[in-house]
């Protein structure tokens, strides 16, 4: 693993000293980092199910100390996965960013990025993991920079207040939890004994300080500001890992704390809000990579369903529910990753071609962008968990997870899991509505002549990048046997194991139910082929379609005439009002000019938990500079007050 | 084996669908005083019509859109043949009959309908698909919770094991829960059957089927038989799982599940005929927070373990 590390940290160096020579010095940058994240994901393959430590040298402070366990292999796996494809897009995606600021910098920033998110993962004490913690948050804030605007300094204000007050949150709950075990290692925590009250409230402060990093309700207000701000390749990195490794360390408390039944109920019900708001909210947004950024909340509260039911499984002593818990969870993780990293890189194509973010003037890209338009295609029915794709694997495992849970007595775990599996449901229903996304930019008209006749496809390394993670949303869901059989070594290694993959391709959940993911493909395949044996057998005229016009009830037809992301929510925004709170104006400009009509859903939940806060700092902050009042003189009394009361405090003593 | 009786299943009912639509088109007819079509084949004829006219296309649309009939058609027969009706839990094909994969090809009909809605560039048809999601949010929880319940009284969510559970009588109408539940997930499939008032797809010109406006010739042939299929498919996954009168016999599985089917087919003509078509977010939505309620029921009773 360390290899690994190395050839970050080269390709770190190189960019830096490349500095002189951009446009080959962001080359060479992702290139290295392409081929450290091509070893990496062999290598975190392979060993998946050992655990490995390594010891840099002795001098260093604390002498740091590196673990590998199998779920830090799995999650590094992620990581490089991600950062391979996200690399190889970059070596020509960067030069969007040529005017902006310096490549070779890009780079640097983009190797430190994935090697801080590895080192997070491997590290194994409290020291180094919080300083590789927030290195990760501060070097991915100056990613964000490079879209340099007054929407991304504030998007990075945003993403860095609640870093660092989640980065508090994680500090105090490792101190209580050291204060207990009586030492700093993570080797020390496992089965620390200490009261229920003590074990609730570092649960609480862990759960707040990840939750936030992941993007949980109510704790996901930074994420859609800040990953639309960010370069898409650092978008895709940030969305689909970086979010991960909040989970990551939810997951590890679990495993350290004495679990109570209500720490997994409760994890559960986030889970269901965030799956359900995130959502709605990305429903609404005109923006498509800030609807990208609500689907991840929407995506973490999937896993942290699954999630929940393990931890749920492990407090009730039952290492079944535990582990498809854990399972479902973990397979999302990836699953996630893959197709929410496919996304944002086909919408960082469809950026670099238009330039524009918004959705409503793009329109009939597919003519123009016809592989990026299969990227988004498959990328959209991986995240709708359509079969045979990935997201379709881990949500089954995800059902069955909470429909295990649901059979468990008492009222109220049943009632919670009962009402999660609606809530899962009802967010599936909605993220078929997504389709828009992909709909609205690339089918039908242009509704913009100007971009579209400006467009083109995508360059090659960029293409390469889209490939690899389509391939993966087929392999992720075809493949499920295989991956689940790794994802298990993993869970099997804190857990307890059932058997989920039974001989002949399937996969299992733990109520003995078995599907064919290949079967399923194959049913599939069949029935799509069925209507075209039909036409010819029943010869049916295939003559060329003659191309016209839609049909307008006999007007002229012109592209305004046709569905924009708007109104095709339209009817769900109405039914959702008390949500949205979104203010329709209706500007009417005389006669001949088009009405201007603008409505701008909000996030109420910013006005509920996050103006308040901002408010009283605010407030604070402005009492407390009335001592700063610019008056040499006064400061000269402050130091003489302060130095009196040091003599009081120094008497008293 | 079993997976030459779902192919076998799937063609038969493919061919027989359209004489079933005729029944029921002739009986419609009938109760409207209208003189309707002569016998009952009239909607085999129509397709034949339809595959040997010309097609048209909107210019703007691409792959979406012209291979949506297809699709529509391969998404409907994918949904019959994981409908368990003439094999047995157990054999190979029974692992692709699962009821999230059967909820999850319905999510991709729905997936294709709007996708090939909006690249049509039509403005009804953008509308249609819109309405078409939107129907599935109302209808989705109702289903859902039904489904849940009969999950959770079965421990399985395999659709053949559940069919067998139910016919054996380990599980059934004398538990409160999954009788309640039968109601709800009645009128769900009603809807998602697309029938009059929540919906009615012969009426293509309507708003609800705006896509299918701008299909023409063998697309629009294929397209249409393809919503027969949906049709029968929902129809299907109620019979199978309430009313599973199933034989050991393969093909007198099928026969009778096709009689079966297709009676309520051509009897939900019945309700058909009654009012007026609803308005998507006034009466539907009243309409469905009743079916909501029901099936809320059905869930309390299982969490409270009557």
């Amino acid at each position: 693993m360390t290899q690994v590390y190395l050839i970050y940290l080269v390709g770190c160096v190189v960019s830096l000293l490349l500095y002189k020579k951009n446009n080959l010095a962001a080359k060479v940058g992702f290139s290295i980092s392409a081929v450290a994240s091509l070893i990496g994901v062999f290598y975190f393959l392979i060993n998946i199910g050992e655990t490995s430590t390594y010891n840099f040298s002795e001098q260093l402070l604390y002498s740091p100390n590196f673990t590998l366990e199998p779920v830090g292999n799995f999650f590094s796996f992620v990581i490089s996965l991600i950062a391979l494809a996200s690399s190889i897009y970059a070596i020509q995606y960067s030069q969007e960013y040529e005017k902006k600021g310096s490549l070779a910098v890009m780079a640097f920033l983009f190797n430190a990025f994935i090697l801080s998110m590895l080192l997070v993962v491997s590290a194994s004490d409290v020291f180094w993991f919080m300083i590789y913690w927030e290195i990760m948050t501060v070097v991915s804030a100056f990613l964000i920079c490079f879209n340099d605007s007054k929407s991304s300094l504030k998007a990075i204000m945003i993403y860095l207040g609640v870093a660092h007050f989640g980065g508090m949150c994680i500090l105090s709950a490792f101190l209580l939890l050291a204060s207990q075990s009586g030492s700093l290692e993570f080797s020390s925590f496992t089965s620390v004994e200490m009261s229920p009250l003590y074990a609730s409230a570092i649960f609480i402060l862990a759960l707040v300080g990840f939750g936030s990093k992941a993007g949980m309700f109510p704790f996901h207000v930074w994420l859609p500001k800040a990953h639309p701000a960010a370069p898409s390749n650092i978008s895709a990195l940030m969305s689909g890992v970086m979010i991960k490794l909040g989970l990551f360390g939810i997951i590890k408390f679990c495993l350290w704390l004495p679990i109570q039944e209500w720490w997994g109920l409760l994890i559960v019900v986030l889970g269901a809000l965030s799956s359900l708001l995130g959502v709605l909210y990305a429903l609404i947004q005109h923006d498509y990579k800030a609807l990208l950024a609500y689907h991840s909340v929407e995506n973490i509260g999937i896993i942290l369903l699954g999630i929940g039911t393990g931890v749920y499984g492990i407090a009730i002593n039952s290492p079944i529910l535990a582990t498809i818990g854990f399972l479902a969870g973990l397979y999302h993780v990836v699953n996630h990753a893959i197709f929410k990293g496919l996304l944002f890189l086909a919408a960082g194509s469809v950026l670099f071609r238009t330039h524009t973010r918004e959705i409503e003037v793009l329109g009939g890209l597919a003519k123009k962008m016809p592989f990026t338009a299969i990227g988004m295609f498959v990328g959209v029915m991986g995240i709708a968990a359509l079969p045979p794709l990935n997201g379709f694997v881990s949500e089954w495992f995800t059902y069955h997870g909470m429909i295990q849970g649901a059979l468990s007595e008492g009222i109220l775990p049943r009632t919670v899991f009962t009402l999660s599996v609606i809530a899962l449901a009802l967010t599936g229903v909605l993220v078929v509505i997504h389709l828009k996304l992909y709909a609205v930019i690339f089918a039908g008209t242009p509704r913009d002549k100007k971009i579209w006749d400006n467009a083109k496809e995508a360059p090659l390394s960029m293409l390469v990048g889209m490939f690899i993670l389509i391939v993966g949303c087929f392999a992720f869901g075809i493949g499920a046997s295989v991956v689940t059989e790794n994802i298990m070594t993993v869970v099997t290694s804190f857990s307890g194991a059932y058997e989920a993959t039974p001989d002949g391709g399937f996969i299992a959940s733990t109520l003995g139910n078995k599907i064919s993911l290949p079967l399923i493909t194959m049913v599939l395949v069949g029935a799509m082929t069925l209507p075209f044996l039909i036409v010819v057998i029943f010869r049916a005229n295939k003559t060329k379609p003659r191309e016209t016009d839609p049909w307008a009830c006999g007007f002229k037809y012109s592209s305004r005439m046709q569905m924009v992301a708007g109104p095709f929510t339209g009817d769900l925004r109405r039914l959702m009002e008390w949500l949205f709170r979104s203010k329709p104006t209706v500007e009417d400009r005389g006669y001949f000019e088009p009405v201007v009509y603008t409505d701008k859903p909000k996030d109420i939940w910013w006005n509920a938990f996050y103006a308040p806060i901002i408010n009283l700092t605010m407030y604070c902050v402005r009492k407390i500079g009335l001592l700063q009042n610019g008056s040499t003189s006064a400061y000269s009394v402050y130091i003489l007050l302060g130095l009196c009361l040091f003599l009081v405090i120094s008497y008293l003593l | 084996m079993s997976i030459f009786f779902m192919l076998l299943q799937v063609v038969v009912i493919i061919m027989l669908a359209p004489l079933f639509d005729g029944m029921a088109r002739v009986l419609r007819a009938r109760l409207q005083s209208r003189r309707g079509p002569s016998d009952f084949f009239q909607t085999y004829r129509d397709i034949q019509k339809l595959f040997k006219r010309g097609r048209t296309v909107p210019e703007c649309s691409h792959w979406v859109f012209r291979f949506g009939p297809y699709t529509l058609f391969g998404a409907g027969a994918a949904l019959l043949a994981v409908i368990p009706i003439s094999y047995n839990a157990g054999s190979l094909a029974s692992y692709a009959s699962d009821i999230f994969v059967v909820l999850y090809i319905g999510a991709m009909l729905r997936f294709i309908f709007g996708a090939a809605s909006i690249d049509s560039g039509n403005p009804f048809a953008g509308v249609g698909g819109s309405r078409e999601q939107m129907l599935a949010v109302f209808v989705e929880p109702v289903m859902m919770s039904s489904l849940l319940v009969v999950m959770l009284l079965a421990k399985t969510s395999n659709l053949a094991e559940i069919q067998m559970l139910v016919q054996n009588g380990d599980i059934g109408y004398q538990m409160p829960a999954f009788a309640v539940a039968s109601i709800s997930f009645l009128w769900a499939m009603y809807v998602e059957c697309g029938r009059n008032p929540y919906d009615l797809a012969e009426a293509e010109q309507e708003i609800q089927e705006g896509v299918l406006g701008e299909y023409a010739g063998a697309d629009f042939g294929i397209a249409h038989a393809g919503l027969i299929l949906k049709q029968f498919a929902m129809i299907g996954m109620f019979l199978t799982i309430f009313e599973p009168w199933t034989f050991e016999n393969s093909f007198l599985a099928l026969i009778v599940f096709i009689l079966k089917a297709g009676i309520f087919y051509v009897a939900a003509v019945f309700i058909d005929n009654f009012g007026p078509r609803y308005k998507l977010l006034t009466s539907f939505k009243s309409n469905a927070i009743v079916a909501l309620c029901v099936s809320s029921v059905a869930l309390i009773l299982y969490i409270v373990g009557v």
